[in-house]
Parts: C-alpha cells; structure tokens; sequence
C-alpha cells in the first residue's frame, strides 16, 4: 500500500513535464511573439524533470502505485534521464528554428508531450498502461515529424511515418489484447503466471504481434522502411530527438515486458530477437554505406544500433540476464549522447556528405566534435559507443548459447562494415579540400553549445561508464 | 411449432461461443490488414486502420466478457482505445492535409520525393 503523498512524490517528475507543458502552451497562446519565453520555460521544464529524476534516483526511492500498474523503481528513473536530458538538448536545437515557424509553443510543446509519454512508459506494468503511454509518445511524434512547412519533404515523411506507425500500433494492440485474453489480466506478473510453460497457439500468436508491433516502433529490419524518410523530412531537431528519446524508453519497456511479464516464454523471444538483431544489424549497415545525404545515412545508422541493442535482448537467458539489462542501459545512454550530437551537427554543416569537404579548415571544432561522434558510432574504444558494444559482447559470452554466438559474431562483423561511411565523413571533413560555397549555417548559439557538450559527454563517457554500471546493477529489475 | 423452428431460434438466442467472436475479430482484423497494405489513397488506408483497431476492440470486448472476475475491465480498456484511435485519426488527417496542400494528391506511390 502506498500513501497518496507518496504517489505525489513518485510521479513528481511527470507532474512537472505536465505543468510546463500547460505553461508553454498558454504562455505561446497568451504572448503571441514571445519564442524567446518559450523556449527558455521549454528547456527550463526539461532541466528541472531531469533534475527531478535525479533527486529521486539519488534518495533511492522506490514503489508501487495505481494497483501495481505504475512502478517507480531504479530501472524506469533511469530511462527516464535519458529522455528527459536528450529533450533538453532538443529544445535547446529547436530554439531558434522553431521561432522561425511562427509556432514555437506548438512545436516545444510536442516535445514536451513525448517525454511526458515516454517517461509514463516506462514506469508501466500494466499492458493496456503501456498502449495509452506508448500512444502519448508517438502521436505528437508524428506532427514533429511533419512540422516543417517550409520543405515539401516533411510533410511526405510524416504520413509514411504516420500510416505505417499507425498499422504498427494496431498490430502491437491486437497482441496484447490476445496476451491479455489468455492471460486473464493485463499486468505483468499476472501474464508471467500465464506464460510459464508450453505456449498456447493463441498466446504464441500474441508474443509474435507484439514484437512485431514494438519492432516498428525501433526501426528494427524488417519493419525500418519509414525510418530514412521520416528522418529525412523531419526537422533536425525532431530527427535528433525522436532517434534516441521515445527509442530508449521503448526499449526499456520492452525490457520490462519480457523479464517480468512473460520470463517462462523466453527460449521462444531471445530467438526471434536473434535474428531481428541480425536482419536489423545488416539492413542498416547496407543501405547506409549507399548514402549520400547525411540525414538519410544516420537513418539507417540509427536502424543498425537497435540492431546491436536488440543482440543485447538476444541475450537475455541463463547466467547474462544481468549482464544483458546492464547492456541495454548503458547502450541507449551511449547512444543518446553520440547519435543526438552527430543529427544536430546537420543544423551547422548542412545535410550533404559533400558540404563536410574540408570542415576542418574552416571550423576546426565542429570537424572534431562531428570526427568524435562518427568515431563513437563506430564504437572506438575510449568513446561512449564502445561501452555499449563491450557490455553487448559480454552478455552474449555469458549467455551459452549457440545462436547467441552467431549474432556476436554479427556485431563485430557489423561493426567494421559501418567503418567506410562513418570515416568516409571524418576523411571528407580532414583530408579534402573545402568545396567553397558558404554551408547551411542556421544553427545559432544554442545548438553550437549542444554539440559542444554532447561531443564532451561522449568522450568523457568513459568516467561514468562506472557509475552507470553500478546504477543499471542496481535498478531494481530483476 | 415445428421443432425445426424451435432449434432455429434457440441457435440465434443462444449466447455465441467466445470462439466465434474471436474468430469474427481475427477476420476483421486480417482484411483491415490487407487492405491497409494495398490501397494507395491515405484516406483510404486510414479506414482499414479503423477496421484494424474496431476487430481489436471486438476482441477486447469479448474477452472482457468471457474472463471470471473481470468486472468489466475489458470494456473499459475498450473505451481507451477508442478514444486513442481517434486521436490517431485526427493528427493523421491533418497530415494528410499538410500533403494535400503542397501536392494536390493524397495518393501514397505520387508522394516519393525522398528515396534509396
């Protein structure tokens, strides 16, 4: 049982996006002109959730809420850092575009409702909990996507995101409501009860849409086509934001799903996991080596890293279950940190491979923040991504299995073919001339400084890889 | 009356098996489906999306009925989805008006600008 103050306190992260998201809506309704206010009270909301995680992550609480729907526990506070710094960063990036539009509460405001969506979703425990947040995360999605009415590109990329996020979203509701006709329930324990065993085909049937319909949702193969077009179209700050936030916590949902709702059935998911992870690694890697827009190559950069994220779901059986909870976690926040700073880089050098041609002539620091991003998704050993990698190939060492051996073997495998266009950016940037012709620069201070410091956080990742670890060991899962 | 007519209506009184209302839902389900994945008008596709989520709500329903001790949950969480759906539908219309706007067509294979 739970006292009312202390739900208050639970929920005080999403009670605060939800107040500035009020206000940043009536302060753009009310001051007309004002997309300075509303930027500063937008980032402002972002800052202040964040810090309120963390107070709640440093005091250790713990809890259940709701009847055991809401959980508020290491594992959810952590995802919850993710999104809500990722969106400080985003808001910062979207500042001065998005006082261009004429919109910029509208615009501040859908970013606002997608943290406040993906931090519900993963504190869930309840199936239809996780349909209603998931829904709040991805339906303002869909207007970022297609926000930008100056370029003809974003609109067409936010209604092939839209129709094909929309079938998914059915597909995944049609799975759990089957989940939940066989389990009788649609909190997670309950469906443990129900998935320990043999598999009924009924239940077997709703497993298999589910995963269908959450692979959709990570851009993982094959289910990824909407990912380089709505990427493409959309604004950067919306591509920056919607690569790494609403992703880490469906990832952390997925988790959720899986280890506490239906751990009886896992020899039959950590296989489906093993080849989507391997189908996902390959597609992305493929196509991306093919680009030449460097939007559309961070694209299918992004399908390949749920590709080596999804390995880590591979993993999850015998001794690698902690090992491999571990590795999600410090995956996505490797991520975050690396693929959030390399889309924002477009908004200074602009969205062509060529326009990258001798970058380090004319602006040495954005050449080395963007050579240090590009190094970092490679997976380089001092750079955040590596982390995420090595915790991906330990848990598949710890796991035993032989399947699980084959999709390491894809990782590493993945990892050298993703070398030539993730270098071909840094030789372009280093070692070609500069093409002449002044690049898109409509960034402004704001996103300079959100480079900058991505770029530090991804070489000093290394320090807090550390105390990540002792959080992920610590969350509560499990 | 002829016994014939008797068994006649008891059939159509009788409450269906949760089978048949689950089987009815998977149909309604796979031919929204379908016709989601091969129509090419926006507008269109949107209708089946409605098709898809009505059989899922058919199933919820039911479910929620059959289920021991439910008290009717099931027909709650119904009432969420429908209210979801259409959430969905409005931000989808406004897109496809967004498209319309800027190429006078909402037909899915003329809008490619972007490929590869």
């Amino acid at each position: 049982m739970s006292y009312t103050g202390e739900a208050f306190l639970g929920l005080m992260p999403e009670l605060i996006s939800t107040a500035f998201l009020i206000a940043v809506l009536m302060v753009g309704v009310f001051a007309e002109r004002s997309a300075g206010l509303v930027a500063s009270l937008a980032a402002l909301g972002a800052l202040v959730t964040f810090v309120g995680t963390a107070v709640l992550l440093f005091i250790g609480f713990e809890g259940e809420f709701f009847g055991g729907g809401y959980v508020v526990d290491g594992f959810a506070l952590y995802f919850k850092l993710i999104v809500s710094g990722s969106a400080f960063f985003a808001v910062l990036a979207a500042a001065r575009w998005s006082s261009g539009t004429g919109d910029a509460a509208e615009y501040l405001m859908l970013i606002l409702s997608v943290v406040l969506g993906a931090m519900l979703l993963v504190s869930m425990r309840d199936l239809f909990g996780i349909f209603l947040a998931l829904e709040l995360a991805t339906i303002p999605s869909y207007a970022m996507v297609a926000f930008d009415r100056r370029r003809r590109e974003s609109a067409e990329g936010g209604m092939k995101y839209l129709i094909t996020g929309v079938i998914a979203s059915s597909i995944l509701l049609y799975g759990m409501v089957l989940i939940y006709g066989v389990a009788g329930s649609a909190q997670l324990p309950d469906i443990a009860r129900a998935f320990s065993g043999s598999l009924t085909p009924v239940a077997l049937i709703g497993l298999v849409l589910l995963i269908s319909g959450f692979a959709f949702k990570v851009s993982a193969a094959p289910f990824h086509f909407w990912t380089p077009d709505a990427y493409q179209g959309a604004p950067t700050s919306a591509a920056a934001f919607l690569s790494v936030a609403p992703k880490a916590a469906i990832f952390g949902v997925l988790l959720r799903i899986l280890l506490e709702g239906m751990p009886g059935a896992a020899p039959v998911w950590t296989v489906v996991m093993a080849f989507l992870s391997i189908v996902t690694m390959f597609v992305g890697n493929l196509f991306a080596l093919r680009q030449r827009n460097v939007r559309r190559m961070l694209a299918y950069s992004s399908v390949a890293h749920s590709g080596y994220i999804l390995a880590a779901f591979a993993a999850l059986q015998g001794d690698a279950v902690p090992t491999g909870v571990q590795a999600v976690m410090i995956y996505s926040a490797a991520y975050a940190v690396m693929n959030m700073g390399a889309f924002l880089v477009i908004d200074l050098a602009g969205e062509e491979v060529k326009g990258y041609n001798g970058l380090f002539r004319t602006r040495p620091g954005l050449a080395i923040s963007m050579g240090v991003f590009m190094a970092a998704l490679v997976g380089l050993p001092p750079l955040s991504g590596f982390f995420g990698k090595a915790w991906v190939l330990l848990a598949g060492a710890q796991s035993g299995s032989g399947l699980v051996y084959v999709v390491v073997g894809a990782v590493v495998v993945n990892s050298v073919l993703s070398v030539p266009y993730y270098f071909g950016i840094i030789r372009n940037m280093f070692f070609e001339e500069p093409s002449g012709g002044e690049t898109a620069g409509e960034g402004g201070f704001a996103v300079e400084f959100s480079v900058y410091t991505l770029a530090a956080a991804t070489v000093i990742f290394a320090l807090i890889v550390g105390p990540l670890a002792a959080l992920a060991q610590a969350s509560g899962l499990l | 009356m002829p016994p014939i007519v008797q068994q006649v209506i008891d059939a159509l009184t009788a409450t269906p098996p949760l089978a048949g209302y689950l089987v009815v839902g998977a149909i309604m389900f796979a031919i929204g489906t379908w016709g989601a994945l091969i129509r090419r008008n926006a507008v269109v596709v949107f209708m089946c999306v409605e098709l898809m989520i009505n059989a899922v709500n058919l199933t919820l329903v039911a479910f929620g009925d059959f289920l021991p001790g439910e008290g009717g949950l099931g027909a709650s969480y119904a009432v969420l989805v429908i209210a979801i759906a259409a959430a969905e539908i409005a931000v989808g219309l406004a897109i496809v008006l967004a498209v319309f706007r800027s190429r006078r067509t909402v037909n899915i294979d003329e809008v490619n600008t972007m490929r590869g």
